[in-house]
């Protein structure tokens, strides 16, 4: 189509930093921009129903309206993503030690987690409820059996894939499947294991929203269930919109964690 | 000091000579149904540099596994100092070294270096391993990039750390698995002549697997070459050239005509063997 020589494609590009990083997001905020214009457009010149499509300012003046109440359901879920995230993660590298560890319990543990993986694990909320209650215990277990699995299959990864020269070195100077273990295994594994974390941070997410769906009396799932039922499709919208504000902080936090654990992997983003 | 223990050590078995640090009798490899290696009879003097040089699926890995203890021959023995490969490797006298230098990326250079000693020897304080390690990268050129990781070393810099870890053990002998196959012509040339220096320099053992007929002829006293399928010793050169040496030895007549014949000998190896 184009007849520019291809040559031009490997001439370095000398932008400074700033203007590189403006680049790299400015198409996308003007994307969302005009997305959102059209939208509040749309809604106006077709005048759709606030409880089909709330407009763009009906949502802001339904956040600003419900600021007190969205903030406190803001908290209740992300406290329960926190430490249903971090249950996740201690149980899953629990998990993936003792399959490495343990040759026969990995044998026994490892088929039987794999197929647990096939369970629909969302369809377990209402079983929670029922031995949990109302509380805190059901979404902490809901996230664990949605988040563990990335986190123990990453680390199983990375532990697995220690290079056999480098084994076979340690095994020379006769060193134990214990200290194999936590000097070469668990280190090498660390990078895997973030990228694992990041997914289950992720999972964390979805994990709590639907443990509210299911029966909660609080938290952001709860507030769009009620406000969904109350034909506030506004609220709902808002507090969607602090869900995924929630998602995203909590998936970078994750990846900040990433750069100060393992600051020697090779860095996959931003190249 | 570990060599003089080794000597002091005196009631071998009858038929290894005094000279001999390693001493491989009838040494056969069966792996998968497939004999990888046939009645190698290897003996390497105290001191002396070694190479193994042969064409590809000639087994000359595995018999440097053999000698390391990793691998267990199905016929024959191998004794290192009158001791079994796994019972030496285990008193520190083997060091190994691969292709891959296998170091540790979380660790800088100098915790790298001491890895394996630390693991050996459980009594040395952290800071006794420092110092170790140090005196090692020392010996092998790297004393002032102790604190970088490898991902901020060049790949010779890192082969370079894989040794100073190999002879951070004190090993009698040094067994390496083409050590400098993965490097560009131009470091492996260096690299050679550093090996060199500190095979001078510390009179350790070196046997040395490779697939380069200039750095076997350049680098070692003796060179085997091996042939395939079968994997056996075909035939063996003694390298007369003085040391030491150095790159200029490569412009040497006799070089020269080393390399011819080792060229030649490689050639017919290359001829799968029939039984014998």
């Amino acid at each position: 189509m184009s007849d520019q020589p291809i040559t031009d494609l490997s001439e370095p590009r000398l932008a400074s930093s700033w203007s590189a990083a403006t680049g790299s997001w400015l198409p996308a905020v003007i994307l969302l921009l005009v997305t959102i214009m059209a939208w509040e457009a749309a809604v106006r010149i077709f005048a759709i129903s606030a409880f089909i499509i709330p407009a763009p300012s009906e949502i802001a003046k339904s956040l600003v309206a419900q600021w007190g109440t969205l903030m406190q359901a803001t908290l209740v879920t992300a406290g329960e993503i926190l430490f249903g995230f971090l249950v996740s993660v201690v149980v899953g590298i629990a998990i993936a030690l003792l399959i490495v560890r343990f040759d026969w319990l990995g044998r026994a543990l490892y088929p039987l987690v794999v197929l647990f993986q096939n369970v629909p694990k969302v369809a377990l909320a209402p079983i929670f409820i029922l031995w949990f209650g109302y509380g805190l215990a059901p979404k902490i277990g809901l996230i664990l059996v949605i988040a563990f699995f990335p986190v123990t299959l990453s680390m199983l990864a990375g532990m697995q894939s220690v290079d056999r020269s480098l084994l076979s070195l340690m095994n020379s100077v006769g060193a134990s499947q214990t200290q194999i273990l936590f000097r070469i295994r668990v280190p090498h594994s660390l990078p895997n294991l973030m990228a694992g974390t990041k997914i289950a941070a992720t999972l964390s997410v979805i994990g709590a929203i639907v443990g509210e769906f299911a029966g909660a009396s609080d938290g952001l799932g709860y507030v769009i269930q009620f406000a969904s039922t109350q034909l506030d499709t506004a609220l709902v919208f808002a507090a969607l919109l602090l869900v995924s504000v929630l998602g995203i902080a909590f998936y970078y936090a994750a990846e900040i964690l990433e750069r100060i654990v393992v600051p020697w992997a090779p860095k996959f983003s931003q190249s | 000091m570990r060599i003089e223990t080794i000597r002091a050590a005196g009631d071998k078995p009858a038929h290894i000579r005094h000279d001999d640090l390693i001493s491989a009798k009838g040494v056969s490899v069966v792996m998968a149904r497939q004999l990888i290696l046939r009645n190698i009879d290897l003996s390497v003097p105290k001191g002396s540099f070694v190479s193994l040089i042969g064409p590809s699926g000639c087994g000359k890995s595995t018999l440097l596994k053999v000698l390391a203890g990793l691998v267990q021959p199905t016929q024959g023995s191998v004794s290192i100092a009158g001791l079994a490969p796994i019972e030496a490797a285990r008193k520190r006298m083997i060091g190994l070294v691969f292709q891959d230098a296998n170091l540790l990326p979380w660790k800088n250079a100098v915790d790298n270096a001491s890895l394996l000693l630390g693991i050996a020897d459980k009594s040395l304080s952290r800071s006794d391993l420092r110092a170790r390690g140090q005196e090692m990268l020392e010996l092998v050129g790297l004393g002032d990039s102790a604190h970088k990781r490898p991902n901020e070393l060049s790949g010779g810099m890192r082969q370079r750390v894989a040794i100073a870890r190999a002879l951070a053990l004190d090993p009698a002998v040094l067994l390496m698995d083409e050590p400098f196959g993965a490097l560009d012509a131009i470091t492996r040339d260096s690299m050679g002549q550093s090996l060199l220096e500190i095979w001078q320099r510390t009179g350790k053992t070196i046997v040395l697997v490779t697939h380069s007929i200039d750095e076997a002829i350049h680098l070692s006293r003796h060179v085997h070459v091996l042939g395939i399928k079968p994997g056996r010793i075909t035939e063996s050169l003694d390298i007369a050239l003085p040391y030491p040496r150095d790159l200029s030895v490569t412009e040497d007549p006799e070089f020269v005509r080393l390399v011819v014949q080792l060229r030649t000998m490689l050639r017919s190896s290359h001829q799968p063997g029939g039984a014998s």
